[in-house]
């Protein structure tokens, strides 16, 4: 099938085992681990899988300036580690690791844009989707799916990409990076009250480009399901996306240790069927995933793997 | 944070902290690996509030439900 569109890639490298964070942190290389292991099964030989290559600084400079880009060059340490906040720290490996989960979406949004492949997934660490313009937090660095936004309409000239982030936690950063791009539908569902505070239905962006849809704690996936049947999927089908990104961040959970958001895998399985539907009628089914959190490593790499299913199922 | 154990807490004490958790929160002033613990003390105090506030209503209707419609006293009843 090489040479074909009728398939799925899976982006990924081992550079991004290399961003340790220190012991009993949540956001830990074993995530990755685990999620390649549950990618080994013969389920998923079809995968047409490819390394990572580091982000050129040009596709940072998309979404952060050049002062964000230098200070976190100039945090990483020769050795221990260097706490940028309370939650996110870097290390000698964490500057390659998030230059390689950058490069992962940047070369996903070019395979898919290519006709390579049908849709990808990015198994990379770490995550990006509260990374603001000059503020790494929230173990972020960098921009990802932001950054994969931005290539697909400047590069290829696409007039909207939409951006699914369904990641427990808001994805602040994206907001803050796509405030003021009309170009880009974000649309967020995330427990509130529940960090990082933002997130709230009336942040809508400066062009009616954001939509946050809150969920309060304990809520299920049927909760989840009729948000995003009554909010989400209609806006998105109105805005007629021409590329899908998701942050699929699988913190949701109910055995996440994050938060109490109670879904299990069949929503995630779900929430990705209905994605791939808004993309086969309005973006030829290109679909770009990215990963967010999930920190049961049991249930996160049992939902990333019924994700990537429901993307190889429908990329074939 | 109040060291006053919560189910020890009076009402205005845990309705106090129970202000500033929600600010915390609402403000993201807050570590993501610590929000869900901060989550869930504000749970506790609100349920204690919940409790207090049901004593007080119980108390309330111990009174008002007396004979004749005349207050004479208050009944005895479980809540502490």
């Amino acid at each position: 099938m090489e040479g074909s569109a009728m398939t799925t890639a899976l982006f990924t490298h081992s550079d991004c085992l290399e961003h340790e964070t220190p012991e009993g942190h949540s956001e830990r290389a074993d995530r990755l681990r685990a999620i390649w292991k549950a990618l080994e099964d013969p389920a998923f030989d079809a995968l047409d899988r490819r390394e990572a290559p580091l982000a050129e600084r040009s596709e940072l400079l998309r979404v952060h300036p050049e002062a964000h880009v230098a200070a976190i060059e100039a945090a990483i340490p020769a050795e221990g580690y260097v706490s940028l906040d309370a939650d996110t720290h870097v290390m000698a490996g964490s500057l390659v690791a998030a230059l390689r989960a950058v490069g992962a979406v940047v070369s996903a949004v070019d395979a898919v844009m290519a006709g390579e492949v049908k849709n990808a997934f990015c198994a990379i660490r770490p995550p990006g989707h509260h990374a603001e313009r000059v503020t790494p937090m929230g173990f972020c660095l960098f921009g990802n799916v932001s950054i994969g936004a931005k290539r697909a309409l400047d590069h290829y000239g696409l007039e909207r990409v939409a951006i699914i982030d369904f990641d427990v936690h808001h994805g602040n950063g994206t907001q803050d990076l796509l405030w003021d791009e009309p170009r880009i539908l974000f649309c967020s569902t995330h427990q509130m009250p529940l960090y990082p505070g933002t997130g709230e239905p009336r942040e809508t962006g400066a062009h009616d480009n954001i939509i946050n849809a809150p969920l309060p704690p304990m809520s299920d996936g049927a909760a989840f399901r009729k948000i995003m049947e009554e909010q989400i999927l209609p806006a998105l089908d109105d805005f007629q996306p021409e590329l899908v990104l998701i942050s699929a961040g699988f913190d949701a959970h109910k055995d996440d240790p994050l938060a109490q958001l109670n879904f299990d895998v069949e929503d995630f399985v779900w929430v990705t069927e209905k994605i791939c539907d808004i993309a086969d009628k309005h973006a030829g089914g290109r679909v770009v995933s990215t990963l967010e959190g999930g920190y049961d490593l049991e249930s996160l790499a049992a939902s990333t793997a019924a994700h990537v299913k429901v993307l190889m199922e429908r990329g074939a | 944070m109040n060291d006053t154990p919560v189910e020890k807490m009076s009402f205005e004490q845990a309705m106090a902290e129970l202000e500033q958790v929600v600010q915390k929160l609402e403000n993201g002033q807050v570590a993501l690996e610590e929000s869900i613990q901060l989550y869930e003390r504000g749970d506790a105090l609100r349920k204690r509030c919940e409790a207090k506030l049901q004593a007080a209503e119980e108390k309330v209707a111990a009174i008002t439900t007396d004979a004749a419609g005349n207050p004479t006293g208050t009944k005895a009843f479980d809540a502490q």
